[in-house]
């Protein structure tokens, strides 16, 4: 059975108001790519998960977490 | 007029057409006031919209190709449509290999070209280079019993791999976009 990194990226963000495309232009994306992210169709890469932690104040551990 | 000479100004001609076009297209552009961000947004949905299209009006190209015999002589008209489908065929690897957008700032191709872009046309990529091998392997294992010209094979190899990987990629983009 694959492993799916999970996240709560959509949560988070709603939390503090912004939309994906101020996510992403935060975090240096477009909003496509933060689309895929919250949605887990897209594995980010360390940089970009570290980056959009900071984005969204929380620990790459606290937004990301693996689901088997 | 010498055939390797008019090969050569029409494939000028037409790399001279896609600069108009494209010169065409960033005037449109450049009317609208966006950020950074927004023109990202703006040209990859543009994007994600084109490839498909582009898809197809390659492989409308190798029909016209493929349609006109080999025994005749090669007319001028035929070397106008080889041309424009090598022009074709190298602006698409090119935009494959690269970030595309050439004649955007670097701020925009660099954002066009984010992480999730970059993986989309890599896996592009991945399937076009399956798809010209399976190509070859065809080919190879077809002129057993018919004769293919050097011209044909490379023809259907290339072929084979840019329209997979145009479509793979175009498929990707569009998934991420909904």
């Amino acid at each position: 059975m694959p492993e799916r990194l999970a996240n709560r990226i959509k949560e988070r963000r709603t939390e503090l108001g912004l939309t994906q495309a101020e996510l992403a232009e935060k975090v240096g994306v477009t909003r496509k790519t933060v689309n895929t992210v919250e949605n887990g169709v897209f594995t980010p890469s360390a940089t970009l998960a570290i980056k959009l932690a900071a984005a969204l104040g929380l620990s790459v551990e606290q937004l990301f977490w693996i689901e088997p | 007029m010498d055939q390797q000479l008019r090969t050569i100004i029409f494939f000028l001609a037409g790399i001279a057409a896609a600069l108009i076009l494209v010169a065409i297209f960033k005037w449109r552009v450049r009317k609208m006031p966006m950020s950074v961000a927004e023109k990202a947004e703006y040209l990859s949905r543009r994007r994600a919209r084109m490839l498909p299209f582009l898809a197809v009006i390659f492989l409308t190209q190798q029909a016209s190709y493929f349609t006109q015999s080999s025994a005749t002589a090669v007319r001028a008209v035929d070397t106008v449509k080889i041309s424009a489908w090598l022009v074709l065929s190298v602006i698409i690897v090119a935009a494959l290999a690269t970030k595309g957008f050439w004649l955007e700032t670097k701020e925009v191709r660099e954002l066009v070209d984010d992480e999730n872009t970059r993986a989309n046309r890599l896996e592009g990529m991945r399937w076009g280079f399956l798809f010209a091998m399976g190509a070859g392997v065809v080919i190879y294992f077809l002129t057993m019993f018919e004769p293919v010209s050097a011209r044909e094979a490379v023809h259907i190899t290339m072929s084979a791999g840019i329209v997979a990987a145009l479509v793979r990629w175009g498929v990707l983009e569009r998934r991420a976009h909904a």
